[in-house]
């Protein structure tokens, strides 16, 4: 749908700023009360998924035109989905399709954030989002015993993912993960250096038909490779893997699966043990991408009609993505179930859950913002008492590092792989 | 108009360049204001665009803008969470305050049982703090997304707990004002040096000038802090919330119960029960809560919010439902929510034996479906933490509200009956929803003892303009009813506030009352504000602000 097609939400919109908030009836302190880091970052209304709605309608109407304040609008926003969730709690509006069709029209209509161009174009010309050389893809895998599923054929596709291939400090994870596949006796391959990009980022900052390329090449690959389940690390790929190839039409024709829900059905099949106590207190950041974002796509396709005079329906029925049905209790199994760790849990968690602060092209182009938004998010850890923060995304890790580190702040960040790791 | 290049530059030098703006797409976001008020007085969606937005962060800051906009002779308009057109500017030469970065609950006192809050601090916030403590405040029924500090100060303030903890302006104790003038006014006990603890001194009370009874809506200064009164809270200190969005719901705690009372349809018994409810002091929440929702829609509505696998899109076919029906017809009319949240066991039994003999008394029935545990659980989050009532915006697209008389139940009666019969004329043209016809809202305040109010809902289209047109001939010829019976003017004198003189002048034409009031309004304001600083628009309109 394109934006022009959500023009009756931008009118219907009823300026509840509910898409701020928590879900009202999860507000638990004045303190952590916020869900959109973009309106607590910038303040203006128009900064929050309402307002966007207000400047999409404005330009849709010719009120303003394309500026560079309208286009930081657009952009300063993680597309972390939480104001999606809020306002869904009382209507039936698509806040969060809009945004992503607000930054479409905004790249077909040429005006692109100067910020991005590079990121854009070395996508194009390498396949990463990281400006790195596509030639050196492959090296977080060095040295492993592991199929090239380019080469021969395995049952599990592991896909690294952008970030783990090429962020030498996370390696240790995605190498990790692997090891810990095979060592569950899973017939895994990788692709290397011939695995690409998922897409799902550029998707987000505008550029959608990247992601459809992507897509198309992934899915031959698979094809070609009889892999039947995809595992991957990366909350964002499996998002666009989950939800955006759906959404574009693509089936991969494979089962998807994070990291989180394959390694919990091993632990509780018994393929792996923990044999060691992790005495500590941890909190648990739900990434957005494996939580509201994560919600499977339902595609319909239909028309909006009326009833008892004015009473909104659509025909055939249509059934409302909530980020209700996102990755949240596996990840929380996993710790559960490690020997000495104690789970405590944050007051913005699951569909409610505070971006770390890395998403929708935000660290790429307002990198300032980003680390403000991790440290938020660091401060609702602290306050729970735990002494590590466990994420299961390399988006979030990166950011939240990024963020404590000149804090030197004595918090630890943890990919949930890694305790995992440490517990064998 | 643009803004006078020195204008901004001065205002610039308050806040610093990254708390103000003047970009068209930014001032856009406070020009759109969700209200029939916006469709009929501006033709369209949007409010005039402010000149210029500007975010203070403190009293001070406040007071020099407002110099400032003296020097000018610009207006200004203040909002906290900014929520109906009133909050928007009315005209050109308007500077916006946008209030959100004052955000600190200052102070709570648990003993003296009030709480200190800024502009941009919501009822949720203040509830959630102090729930902690024991205590709790009053959610306006637009919810818990609203300014507590702005539904005590600037518009109504009427929600459904109003039984057990007041009415938004009593609720109003000491309140920092900023004038149009720009001075720092101290009111109630806060300006004899005495703490926060009294609206009415010792010390200046102007809680009548200030706010009235609808409230100024920010066109009367700019009000920066005000202590709140708080009530007691026998619930525990965080209400456990269970389910999985959007469908929330908390177990009951053994003290609390909620109840929908129905009375077969006659108006008489609600009223009885009203009125003993009231004598006994029982009850927490009291209140028309669902079917407000339409007495032909709420039931399908709140089915469909109980279910994961129903939506709106279900509506019709439910409606088609025996079992439906049979629900919907038990549930037609007078009906109200109870909760009763008792302070000890002999409480709790002396609160649901008196329940129990008033039902007996007056004919009332407990509805099966709202007794359902899973929908009993789901309402007491509604009822108590207020979090949902924007689902009236959303069967389709937006909603309006009529009448609002405040009295005695038995006149309410009256209005609920007049508000049905007039909208349904309405209804049967097409544009307005056709929610059954009575969809009442409202209830009691402080225990019955100063009255209540009840204010005839309906819901229409914002997406199309017959619909908005359609709602907007139901709300005159509602206004015009409710001037024909002599009835007060209650919340039907607001759509008229955003009219030309032309087009309000049938409505006026039989309101004398509202006219004298708008007069006696309009020579406080005068007095207040020569200069005209504070945008009279959406208040009293610029003829009576300038005594003309």
């Amino acid at each position: 749908m394109a934006l022009e097609d959500y023009k009756a939400d931008m009118e219907r919109c009823s300026r509840c700023s509910y898409c701020k908030w928590v879900p009202l009836a999860q507000v638990k302190s004045l303190r952590f009360a916020q869900v959109c880091p973009s309106i607590w970052e910038n303040n203006f209304h128009s900064y929050s998924a309402g307002g966007r709605l207000t400047a999409a309608l404005s330009l849709l109407e010719g009120r303003v035109d394309y500026s560079d304040k309208l286009l930081e609008i657009i952009y300063k926003c993680q597309m972390g989905g939480a104001c999606d969730v809020s306002c869904k709690v009382a209507r039936h509006l698509e806040p969060y399709q809009s945004m992503l069709e607000l930054r479409a029209k905004a790249v077909e209509d040429g005006q692109l954030l100067p910020q991005h161009i590079p990121v854009i174009d070395g996508l194009r010309k390498e396949d990463n989002m990281l400006q790195k050389l596509k030639a050196d893809r492959g090296k977080w895998a060095e040295g492993l015993d592991v199929k090239n599923i380019t080469k021969e054929k395995a049952e599990v596709y592991y896909h690294a993912g952008c970030r783990y291939s090429f962020d030498e400090d996370l390696w240790p994870i995605s190498r990790g993960a692997v090891n810990l596949l095979k060592r569950a006796g899973v017939d895994v391959g990788i692709a290397g250096k011939d695995e690409v990009c998922c897409g799902g980022r550029a998707y987000e900052m505008g550029y959608q038909s990247e992601l459809t390329k992507y897509a198309e090449s992934t899915a031959d690959m698979l094809k070609i490779a009889g892999a039947k389940i995809l595992v991957t690390s990366c909350a964002d790929c499996y998002s666009a893997f989950k939800v955006l190839y759906p959404k574009v039409g693509i089936n991969l024709g494979v089962k998807v699966m994070h990291i989180t829900e394959y390694l919990n059905e091993l632990i509780k099949d018994g393929r792996i043990r923990f044999s060691k106590s992790l005495p500590m207190t941890i909190t648990y950041h739900d990434p957005c991408h494996l939580g509201r974002l994560a919600d499977p796509w339902i595609a319909w396709e239909g028309v909006e009609k009326k009833v008892l005079n004015q009473l909104i329906v659509h025909e055939p029925k249509k059934v409302w993505r909530r980020g209700a049905n996102g990755v949240y209790e596996p990840p929380r199994e996993i710790l559960n179930s490690i020997p000495g760790l104690k789970l405590v849990e944050m007051q913005r968690i699951k569909e409610y859950a505070w971006c770390c602060g890395a998403g929708g092209g935000v660290k790429e182009a307002y990198p300032d913002f980003a680390i403000r938004t991790a440290l938020e998010r660091i401060e609702e850890a602290k306050s729970t008492g735990a002494e590590a923060m466990v994420t299961a995304c390399p988006w979030c890790e990166r950011n939240f590092k990024d963020a404590i580190k000149p804090s030197g702040d004595g918090l630890k960040i943890y990919d949930i792989l890694e305790l995992v790791q440490q517990a064998i | 108009m643009a803004l006078d290049k020195k204008a901004y530059e001065a205002l610039e030098e308050i806040v610093g360049p990254e708390n103000i703006s003047e970009e068209p797409v930014i001032l856009d976001g406070y020009a759109f204001q969700q209200h029939h008020g916006t469709e009929q007085a501006y033709g369209g969606l949007f409010c005039p665009r402010p000149e210029a937005v500007i975010l203070p962060e403190t009293t001070d800051e406040i007071q020099t803008i407002v110099r400032v906009c003296n020097r000018y002779k610009l207006k200004v308009k203040p909002h906290s969470t900014g929520w109906g057109f009133w909050a928007a500017p009315s005209s050109e030469g308007i500077i916006q305050l946008d209030l959100r970065r004052m955000n600190r609950i200052l102070e709570i006192d648990e003993e003296n049982m009030y709480a200190v809050v800024e502009p941009y601090v919501i009822s949720s916030q203040l509830q959630a703090e102090a729930m902690k403590r024991g205590l709790n405040c009053h959610i306006i029924g637009a919810g818990g997304s609203c300014s507590i500090l702005a539904s005590t100060t600037s518009m109504v303030g009427y929600g459904l707990s109003g039984i057990s903890t007041g009415f938004g302006g009593r609720n109003l104790l000491g309140a920092e004002w900023v004038s149009p003038l720009g001075e720092a006014l101290k009111l109630g006990s806060l300006g004899s040096g005495a703490g926060w603890f009294c609206g009415d001194g010792p010390g200046p009370s102007l809680r009548g000038i200030l706010r009235g009874f609808i409230g100024a809506a920010g066109g009367f200064g700019i009000f920066t802090k005000v202590a709140v009164k708080l009530y007691p809270w026998p619930g525990p200190p965080e209400m456990p919330i269970q389910g999985v969005t959007p469908n929330y719901y908390s177990p009951l705690p053994e003290n609390i119960r909620d109840y929908t009372v129905t009375f077969s349809g006659s108006w008489d018994s609600f009223a009885d029960a009203w009125y003993k409810i009231s004598e006994a002091e029982i009850g927490y929440v009291m209140g028309k809560q669902i079917s407000a929702f339409g007495s032909k829609t709420a039931v399908a509505q709140f089915l469909t919010l109980s279910n994961p696998d129903l939506d709106n899109d279900d509506i019709p076919e439910l409606l088609e439902s025996p079992d439906v029906r049979e629900l919907t017809e038990e549930l037609t009319g007078p009906t109200f929510q109870l909760t009763i949240a008792a302070h000890s066991s002999s409480d709790l039994e002396y609160q649901t034996k008196a329940l129990e003999k008033i039902l007996e008394e007056t004919g009332g029935k407990i509805h099966p479906l709202f007794a359902d545990p899973g929908m009993e659980e789901l309402m007491h989050v509604m009822m108590i933490k207020v979090d949902r009532n924007n689902l009236i915006f959303d069967a389709a697209g937006r909603f309006g509200t009529s009448f609002g008389i405040f009295s005695i139940p038995d006149t309410l009666v009256g209005v609920a009956k007049a508000g049905e019969e007039v909208k349904r004329r309405h209804i049967e043209k097409g544009g307005l929803m056709d929610d059954g016809g009575e969809s009442t809202w409202g209830g009691p305040y402080e225990r019955g003892r100063i009255g209540g109010h009840l204010e005839e809902l309906f819901q229409y289209d914002p997406h199309d303009p017959k619909s908005w047109q359609a709602a907007w001939n139901y709300l005159m010829d509602a206004a015009l009813t409710v001037a024909t019976k002599g009835w007060p003017p209650g919340l039907s004198l607001l759509p008229a506030l955003a009219l030309s003189e032309e087009k309000r002048a049938p409505f006026f034409a039989v309101a004398g009352e509202v006219i004298d009031l708008l007069r006696w309004q309009g020579r406080i304001k005068r007095a207040f504000d020569p200069n005209i600083v504070s945008d009279p628009g959406h208040y009293i309109t610029v003829k009576e602000a300038e005594g003309k």
